[in-house]
């Protein structure tokens, strides 16, 4: 038959030249063609942190993976994928997959965390840091649950136990092309206006401050419903409050007042400090320059029943810090009681990697400072999680609202303003929409231009200006490739693909032998239809 | 999964063929190139089937859950043209009845390996994914090759005039069995 099949060929060559192209040349290109990534299932992924700051790198380092699946508890993990639920995870299984260097891991998250028992969430909010702070090559990732990867971790689980054994068992294979760069430069976006006290031109300035960015272990999930969401949706109200307050002659205070929404607030505070700088090295008047009377930043005010002054002095009598002091203490004595108010004292300790609060930052250049809380400690975890989502914050910021905000008020001035509950919570819906981790907000990114827009419903002198890492030097050096699609596929080991192969060619060696005997199977056949025949 | 069940599945799906003609004594009489042409001929008559089935059945509105009996029945008339092209292939080629038969049946039956499997085997069998349907093809396509060898032969029993009356209604029925069998199927 092959010379015969060359013959045809020959004479297909021999008369028509373009045929031959038109018959080859699309058997190359499919023979060349790459491979489609056709999948079982595909999903989006989250990576965990990368970043440097400060020359000290943090979390994941890598991103690629092509690896087959198991589950943590098979022995075997070193170049796997290790899948995991939130349920099961804990500090151990994690190392051991670190250990054995494993090919990655995957944590699937609950689409809902508020179907998650408190005890675990609080552990992993804890693990979190730890997991950050080991600087590892094993990429990690986190996955929102649905059912395909939920039967898909299912399998994994069955299939691990017996992963030698089978051959006919299917695992699961993914797949991820991706490659992890770093993106040196990172504008962070800020903004700010003012309101002007009556009475003259050297008026004593009060600058309210909150950060508006969040931090997780995962950037594409830190969402930060209260640290900071709270803290920005409690300045645009107090900004609302003042603004109003600030029409009437009777309640115009002799006092300027300052509201900052900064940016880059969970990486050392570096959208104050470059604020700071520009404002009072380079420029020759400005508020922050003259006369100031404190600076309050709003960080973490949502839950909990406590609210701490944290002060990294405290302030002697006499001065306008104090005032406040006082003022807070007697509203929450008189007024909510069953709020635990307390001043916490700490320290600048300038030889820590990052500093405790974003007054620190006011402290350094010797501005009055202090911060707003309900978190007692600045170690806490509730700082830093990705846990930390709209669903999870229960509903005391109405009362820290009116706590801290009549506090502010009538440390200079008699007002009965009232917190609008539903303003406060529609903001911080709006927050917590998008996941606000400082890496993902960029030039474009409509947080701080939204931001900017409300600020200047009720203040004046509205602006924006960002903050670009220093080329040479850079604070913070930010990773890409923080989001993936990664593949999922249901294989088969190469086992069962010599099993098939030989399988068939037991079967085309039967079918050879019955069409070569053909004739002796028609014989049979026609001896045993025959007596019929006979009969008929 | 791999190429290498790329390579399985067009063992499967080809060697029967190869093995046919190269056992049915096909080769000694340089049928080749009359198979090339038998094949030739269903494509043209596929090509045919769809110009009219595009023109003259029009896209049915009626409900999901309901079978369109008649629309079915019609579109399966239309593999008569399958018989029709068969005897023409039979009929251009001069020699014995099997010889005939296996020329028309080897002809249409690796034109339908081509042209509706090797595309879905090459784009599917080398991903990553396995699946079992494109053993079940590969299966399938053997099948089809049996298939067509006893249409083309139920054909050309059809078209002897020397066939004893006894045996026309078994042959008749046969006949509309192979082309409605696709429908009968649903």
């Amino acid at each position: 038959m092959f010379e015969e099949a060359s013959e045809v060929f020959d004479n297909m060559f021999k008369t028509s030249f373009p045929l031959t192209f038109i018959v080859f040349i699309p058997a190359v290109l499919i023979l060349v063609s790459p491979l489609p990534a056709d999948a079982a299932h595909e999903f989006t992924v989250y990576r965990m942190q990368q970043y440097d700051l400060q020359g000290q790198p943090y979390g994941t380092r890598n991103a690629i993976l092509n690896t087959e699946a198991r589950s943590v508890e098979a022995e075997v993990l070193s170049r796997r994928c290790v899948i995991m639920r939130l349920v099961d995870f804990s500090y151990e299984k994690y190392q051991k997959a670190l250990r054995q260097s494993a090919g990655a891991v995957v944590i699937i998250l609950p689409k809902n965390m508020s179907t998650m028992p408190q005890d675990i969430v609080q552990q992993f909010m804890e693990l979190e840091p730890e997991m950050l702070a080991t600087e590892t090559i094993v990429p990690v990732y986190f996955a929102l649950e649905d059912e395909e990867l939920l039967s898909i971790y299912t399998q994994t689980l069955t299939s691990s136990p017996t992963q030698g054994s089978s051959t006919a068992a299917e695992g699961v294979h993914v797949l991820d092309r991706a490659h992890s760069r770093s993106k040196k430069y990172l504008s962070v976006g800020e903004t700010g206006g003012r309101l002007a006290g009556v009475g003259g031109e050297d008026l004593p300035t009060i600058v309210l401050v909150a950060h508006y960015d969040a931090f997780g272990v995962a950037p594409w999930l830190s969402y930060g419903a209260d640290s900071n969401g709270s803290g920005v949706s409690m300045l645009l109200e107090l900004a609302r409050l003042f603004s109003r307050l600030y029409t009437y002659k009777r309640t115009h205070a002799g006092y300027n007042l300052l509201f900052f929404v900064s940016g880059g607030g969970k990486f050392n505070y570096q959208g104050t400090k470059r604020w700071l700088e520009d404002n009072l090295d380079h420029t020759d008047s400005s508020l922050l320059q003259d006369n100031v009377a404190f600076v309050l930043c709003l960080d973490t005010l949502g839950n909990g029943d406590g609210l701490h002054l944290h002060v990294s002095k405290p302030p002697k009598e006499g001065t306008p810090q104090h005032a406040l002091l006082r003022e807070l203490e007697s509203v929450v004595a008189s007024q909510y009681p069953e709020l635990k108010f307390s001043m916490v004292h700490k320290k600048i300790n300038l030889a820590d990697d990052t500093l405790a609060w974003e007054h620190e930052r006011f402290g350094i250049r010797r501005l009055p400072a202090f911060t707003l809380s309900h978190l007692p400690s600045h170690r806490l975890a509730e700082r830093s999680s990705i846990m930390d989502v709209r669903s999870v914050s229960p509903s005391s910021p109405e009362q820290e609202h009116q706590g801290g905000g009549r506090g502010a008020g009538q440390s200079h001035l008699q007002p009965d303003g009232e917190g609008e509950q539903e303003q406060l919570s529609s903001v911080v819906d709006w927050l917590t929409a998008q996941p606000r981790a400082a890496q993902l907000l960029d030039k474009d990114s409509s947080v701080v231009s939204t931001l900017e827009h409300q600020l200047g419903r009720y203040l004046k002198d509205v602006k924006r200006h960002y903050v670009k890492a220093d080329k040479r030097d850079p604070e913070f050096v930010f990773y890409d490739q923080l989001k993936q699609q990664m593949n999922a596929y249901r294989v088969k080991p190469a086992i069962f693909d010599l099993l098939l192969a030989f399988c068939i060619a037991a079967y085309l060696g039967v079918m050879y032998l019955a069409i070569q005997n053909f004739g002796l199977l028609y014989s049979v056949i026609r001896k045993v239809t025959q007596p019929k025949a006979k009969t008929h | 999964m791999t190429l290498f069940h790329f390579g399985n599945c067009f063992a499967l799906a080809y060697f029967p063929y190869f093995i046919t003609y190269k056992c049915s004594g096909l080769s000694e009489y340089n049928a080749f190139w009359r198979c090339v042409q038998a094949g030739a001929t269903y494509l043209f008559v596929q090509l045919c089937k769809m110009l009219f089935l595009a023109t003259f059945f029009p896209t049915w509105e009626g409900g999901a859950g309901v079978y369109d009996f008649v629309g079915e029945f019609m579109k399966a008339t239309v593999d008569l043209a399958d018989l029709l092209g068969l005897h023409l292939v039979m009929s251009r080629n001069a020699g014995k009845g099997e010889y005939k038969i296996m020329v028309a049946a080897m002809g249409w039956a690796t034109a339908e390996l081509v042209m509706s499997r090797c595309l879905p085997l090459w784009v599917g069998a080398r991903g990553i994914e396995f699946d079992w349907k494109y053993i079940q093809m590969s299966f399938d396509s053997n099948i089809s090759l049996v298939h067509y060898i006893a249409m083309a032969s139920v054909v050309w029993m059809f078209t002897r005039y020397d066939l004893p009356k006894s045996f026309r209604l078994p042959v008749t029925v046969l006949l509309g069995l192979c082309v409605y069998k696709a429908f009968l199927m649903e």
